[in-house]
């Protein structure tokens, strides 16, 4: 599947690279096809980019959130995940990063993190209960591991 | 948008197995009881518009140069 996308040109993505979301991402219905794009020529750099295959101008960073707040734990409700087939051992969970022009004000939203099932490249995007923040700075974080 | 006029106790069916039931009035504040599958996600409306919301600043990336350069 070729895209002319935005912010990485042409790209030829294989179908069994399409990770699926079924209802969309939270907001947006409508983008159910997505890649995961990791910077090659940065192998140090744990954030990766998921590039819609169906809006080709959208590409959000997003990282383990593990990477970023070591103590991420939210309840996961399974009912949610049973259309993505999920068992905890093919669960990869990443989080979206925002990254508004003032650099200094990047952050990472706890509070909906994505949930992709590995076996199948089924994913979906749930809102957690906890406690967690929309917007959690980590711009200090990254400085740090400089 | 249909309105339908309820009293406390009441319910709205919405399809074969979603039931909207107003459990409590007060003033100003309404509690519903929500019964639906479990594998329907529902939320409330301000935090699912503030997800809306970031997704789309997620996609618009507002300064790759400085994020780059910070990586």
């Amino acid at each position: 599947m070729k895209r002319e996308t935005r912010l990485f040109g042409t790209i030829d993505i294989d179908d069994d690279k399409i990770i699926h979301f079924e209802d969309g991402i939270i907001g947006f219905p409508f983008m159910k096809d997505f890649t995961l794009i990791k910077d090659e020529e940065d192998s140090e750099s744990f954030i990766m980019w998921l590039q819609s295959m169906d809006e080709v101008q959208f590409a959000m960073p997003v990282v383990e959130p593990l990477r970023v707040l070591d103590s991420y734990n939210p309840t996961i409700n399974d009912d949610l995940l049973t259309s993505i087939g999920i068992t905890e051992a093919n669960t990869f969970c990443l989080v979206t990063i925002t990254v508004p022009p003032e650099i200094e004000k990047l952050t990472v939203n706890l509070k909906a993190p994505i949930i992709i099932n590995t076996d199948n490249n089924k994913a979906c995007q749930i809102i957690v209960e906890d406690d967690l923040e929309i917007k959690y700075p980590i711009y200090d974080l990254l400085r740090k591991e400089d | 948008m249909l309105a339908l006029t309820r009293k406390k106790g009441e319910s709205i069916v919405l399809g074969n197995d979603i039931e909207l039931v107003i459990l409590d009035i007060r003033g100003d504040q309404v509690k519903v009881g929500i019964s639906a599958p479990k594998n329907v996600p529902v939320y409330r409306k301000e935090i699912y518009l503030q997800i809306q919301e970031e997704n789309k600043a997620a996609g618009d990336i507002g300064n790759l140069e400085a994020l780059k350069k910070l990586l």
